[in-house]
């Protein structure tokens, strides 16, 4: 990078501000926005969720919706005004010299056209030229540049027959196709589990050693920042904030915003000893100081065995193989303290979360929940059982009704819970008054409000039903990195306060350590290792725990 | 593959059978046809008695439907009561003109209707998808016959372009007679099969429209716009195959109605359609005839719903590459 700077800047954005128009009003997204791109730089724009950084992405792809508008400033490719080409110069440019990438990698192929398709359809717009023959000779060529094993055969696959990461390489392989000067990847790699992760970064790295390709990458996670990007944008509400190299940044932020945005990510520790993280303090309340101590108790929740296969069972006709979500899962919780799943994604985690919850059945093995007995392979659960177990889910955008105002939400779940209490607003006023939610908010929608309130609010509708167990399923996982550590927080003192015992499930290690004093390893379905955090992080062999721990940037493991 | 082929067949059997029974008791339950096979003027009560006989309706009905279905499966739907032919020749004769009529109006009202929808949707809250969206209501509130009506006052009456009614010249060919193979039959066909197709191009373009919109705003679409396809390409071969499917369920259902229902615009035309002859031989209550029809129709409504299935296999890999 250094080598460059000399060189004029290949794309830069001046006093860009775009607003948004709708009928009612206009709204700026982007104020006087300033940075610049030079060759081979691979550039970080980095903000939480509103901050603009998409919207810096797609007008620089020129893909912005109609109902934004560039209402001063200007974007320069090569020292060329884009908003002063006509729309065909616009075309021109596109894929053959600014590509994309996009998030989700599930939806960014035709599912219809089978990958080699959609690659050839992308080189032919980019270079009309080729013959069908050398068409398809350089769409193998991309395939195997991004690493798809026996490109050949993978030609002709469909999307839905690839894995998330293949699915990306495919991505990454069109945007390549036209041999462009930027790619504009807005957060490749958020979808994907860690070790996938490190993977597609480490190939887009080689890509640009190699072909001296720069990348503008939209993301939210300062773990991928710091594991590749050149220079760092921080954004906030549509301003830049601050930028710089990223060594410079991370090590000495300047602003206070920036400063925040660091301490909120939570960081692994490898070393044993102290794992008491200042961000989660009050979640290590919960455990104790004596990690001996709650283990000599009696277990609250006891899951042993349990078995669930997906497919059809009906008939028993299907000879197909069915698949095991779940096979032989034994696993003990402790009363008033957090007891952690960590796994990736299809290694069955939240499955045994539903299953436990009642909202899944197994087919086999056996559940105990403070000593009664349930039965896990028959749907109805006895009604004692009722809001005993509690959860908490990922989305809480998805897991709230929208018709329904707050309060009548919350008052279900006095009504229909463990403990139906005889003052439901007096019940429903302290708890808000605990989250820290407003009372106004009682008569609010689900949508007027933020995401992070919207999962206070399913934290309360959780404890109001008085259970003696929460699942909490990725809690945080849809959330901004400074929300994430205000609602760990608060789960930790739920389990602190009131006695409760928690299964938390995530996919993330940091986080785990942090707050659990039991964690268990998923991976395809079964427990490969468990154990304290001490153990886990520290003394563990196992090779997939290993993996899973090396996956991490390096930057936030201490 | 096989016991999916096995399933399909005996679940047909099971619904031809179902149908068969609800048609026999139902049109038994509307009344007795003797009083139209017997001059009911002249006869006496010896002539009503022999006749009641000779159709075997002094048997109860559980005889007469085991008889009845004994002899379908030998391929004989019985005699028309009334126009004294073979019930399954009577059908076969309609056929041509019920199909040529079909599958006009279907050619017609499926590549319109794909069309206009894609390009309402392409083009959402603009002046062409407001017309588009306009113009479907009112072809899906007009009722047929006032349709039919105003087609024969413009395409026939005012203009003389079209002939008003009827089948015009026709050819033989597979032993039956063909409009569709004369140009003056082709002419004939145009207004019935227009009259058929409007409330179809309609409802294919609303269906059309909103799969556009929906599958538009997906991200495949937006990467390929950043792939730096022509948005007539991204249009006609990323957001076509994906709205295929509502779309080819909705088509094979209408085409099954207009083979069947399109006795409206059949009588208006005088087009002797298979529609009009089920509507007839329930009124005169000829009960070969009814059966023979509507177990037609089930049929073509068994086969039709077989190929819509095979056309989603056709259509969407993840359909066909899961078993």
């Amino acid at each position: 990078m250094t080598k460059d700077i000399t060189q004029k800047p290949l794309l830069e954005l001046k006093k860009l501000t775009i607003s948004y128009r709708s009928r009612s009003q206009t709204r700026p997204v982007l104020r006087n926005v300033d940075l610049s791109l030079r060759h081979g730089e691979i550039l970080g724009l980095i903000g939480e969720s509103g901050a603009g950084k998409s919207t810096v992405g797609n007008a620089i792809i020129g893909l912005l919706a109609p109902e934004f508008v560039q209402t001063s400033g200007s974007i320069l490719f090569k020292g060329r005004a884009l908003e002063a080409m006509d729309e065909q110069e616009r075309d021109a440019l596109r894929c053959r010299r600014i590509a994309a990438i996009f998030q989700d990698h599930t939806m960014s192929l035709d599912p219809l056209m089978s990958i080699g398709a959609q690659l050839t359809e992308a080189i032919r717009a980019a270079c009309p030229d080729l013959s069908g023959k050398q068409t398809r000779g350089r769409s193998i060529e991309l395939l195997t540049r991004v690493g798809i094993e026996s490109p050949r055969e993978r030609y002709h696959s469909y999307p839905h027959q690839l894995s998330g990461g293949q699915r990306q390489r495919v991505v990454i392989a069109i945007a390549l196709s036209g041999t462009p000067d930027i790619i504009v990847a807005d957060e490749p790699t958020s979808a994907l589990d860690a070790t996938i992760q490190k993977q597609i970064l480490q190939l887009l790295r080689e890509l640009v050693a190699e072909t001296g390709v720069s990348i503008i990458l939209v993301t939210h996670d300062m773990g991928v920042i710091s594991e590749i990007a050149d220079t760092v944008v921080v954004m906030r509400d549509g301003n830049v904030v601050e930028q710089g190299s990223t060594a410079t940044l991370l090590d000495h932020p300047v602003e206070p915003y920036t400063r925040d945005l660091l301490a909120a990510v939570p960081r692994l520790r490898i070393s044993s000893g102290k794992r008491a993280d200042p961000a989660f303090a009050g979640a290590n309340n919960a455990s104790g100081d004596d990690d001996e101590e709650p283990a000599k108790r009696a277990a609250i929740l006891v899951v042993s065995g349990v078995t669930k296969a997906f497919g059809r069972t009906s008939f028993g006709w299907s000879r197909k193989p069915r698949k095991l979500a779940l096979q032989d899962i034994s696993l003990e919780l402790e009363p008033g303290a957090i007891t952690g799943v960590v796994g990736e994604s299809g290694s069955g985690k939240s499955t045994l979360g539903r299953i436990i919850a009642g909202l899944e059945i197994a087919c086999e093995g056996e559940i105990v929940i403070d000593g009664a007995h349930v039965d896990v392979t028959r749907r109805r659960q006895p009604g004692g059982m009722l809001g005993r177990v509690q959860m908490i889910f990922q989305d809480p955008a998805m897991s709230l009704n929208p018709r329904l105002p707050i309060g009548d939400t919350l008052a279900e779940s006095v009504r229909f819970g463990s403990a139906p209490s005889m003052d439901e607003r007096l019940a429903i006023n302290v708890i808000m008054d605990r989250l820290g939610l407003p009372l106004t908010f009682l008569t609010r929608y689900p949508h007027q409000l933020s995401g992070g309130q919207k999962q206070r609010v399913c934290i309360a509708r959780a404890l109001l039903a008085k259970p003696r167990i929460i699942i909490a399923d990725e809690p945080t996982s849809a959330l901004d990195v400074s929300v994430q550590a205000e609602i760990v927080e608060l789960l930790g003192q739920a389990v602190s306060q009131d006695g409760i015992s928690m299964l938390f499930i995530s996919h993330d290690l940091a986080l785990v350590q942090a707050l659990c004093s039991s964690i268990y390893i998923f991976q395809n379905g079964s427990v490969v290792d468990g154990g304290s955090p001490e153990f886990i992080f520290g003394r563990s062999t196992n090779a997939y725990t290993r993996c899973l721990i090396d996956a991490r940037p390096e930057r936030f493991t201490i | 593959m096989l016991s999916i082929v096995t399933r399909r067949v005996s679940q047909a059997l099971l619904l031809l059978l179902v149908m068969s029974l609800i048609g026999f008791v139902g049109i038994h339950s509307v009344g007795n046809p003797v009083f139209n096979v017997v001059n009911i003027e002249t006869a006496t009560v010896e002539d009503i008695r022999n006749a009641t006989i000779a159709l075997g309706l002094d048997q109860p009905l559980w005889r007469q439907y085991v008889l009845f279905m004994g002899n379908v499966v030998t391929g004989d739907f019985g005699t028309s009561y009334v126009y004294h032919q073979p019930a399954f020749k009577l059908l076969i004769s309609k056929l041509p003109a019920t199909l040529e009529l079909a599958v006009i109006a279907m050619a017609l009202a499926a590549p319109g209707g794909v069309l206009l929808g894609l390009w309402a949707g392409r083009h959402q809250g603009g002046a062409a998808d407001r017309a588009i969206l306009r113009g479907s209501v009112l072809a899906l509130s007009i009722p047929s016959f006032w349709l039919s009506m105003m087609l024969i006052l413009a395409g026939a009456l005012l203009t003389g372009w079209f002939p008003s009614g009827g089948r015009g010249a026709t050819l033989s060919f597979a032993g039956q007679d063909w409009s569709v193979l004369t140009l003056d039959g082709l002419r004939h066909v145009f207004l019935p099969a227009l009259a058929l197709a409007l409330p179809n191009v309609a409802l294919i373009a609303r269906l059309a429209r909103a799969g556009t919109i929906e599958v538009e705003r997906q991200d495949f679409i937006r990467f390929c716009r950043a792939k730096g396809l022509s948005s007539r390409r991204i249009l006609f071969r990323h957001t076509l195959p994906n709205i295929s499917i509502p779309l080819v369920t909705i088509i094979g259902m209408q085409f099954g109605g207009m083979l069947a229902f399109a006795v409206v615009v059949e009588t208006i035309f005088a087009w002797p359609g298979i529609g009009k002859l089920l509507i007839d031989s329930i009124q005169l209550l000829d009960r070969p005839v009814v059966m023979a029809t509507l177990t037609f129709i089930s049929i073509a409504f068994i086969a039709l719903n077989a190929v819509v299935d095979l056309l989603y296999a056709v259509l969407d890999p993840r359909v066909r590459l899961s078993t």
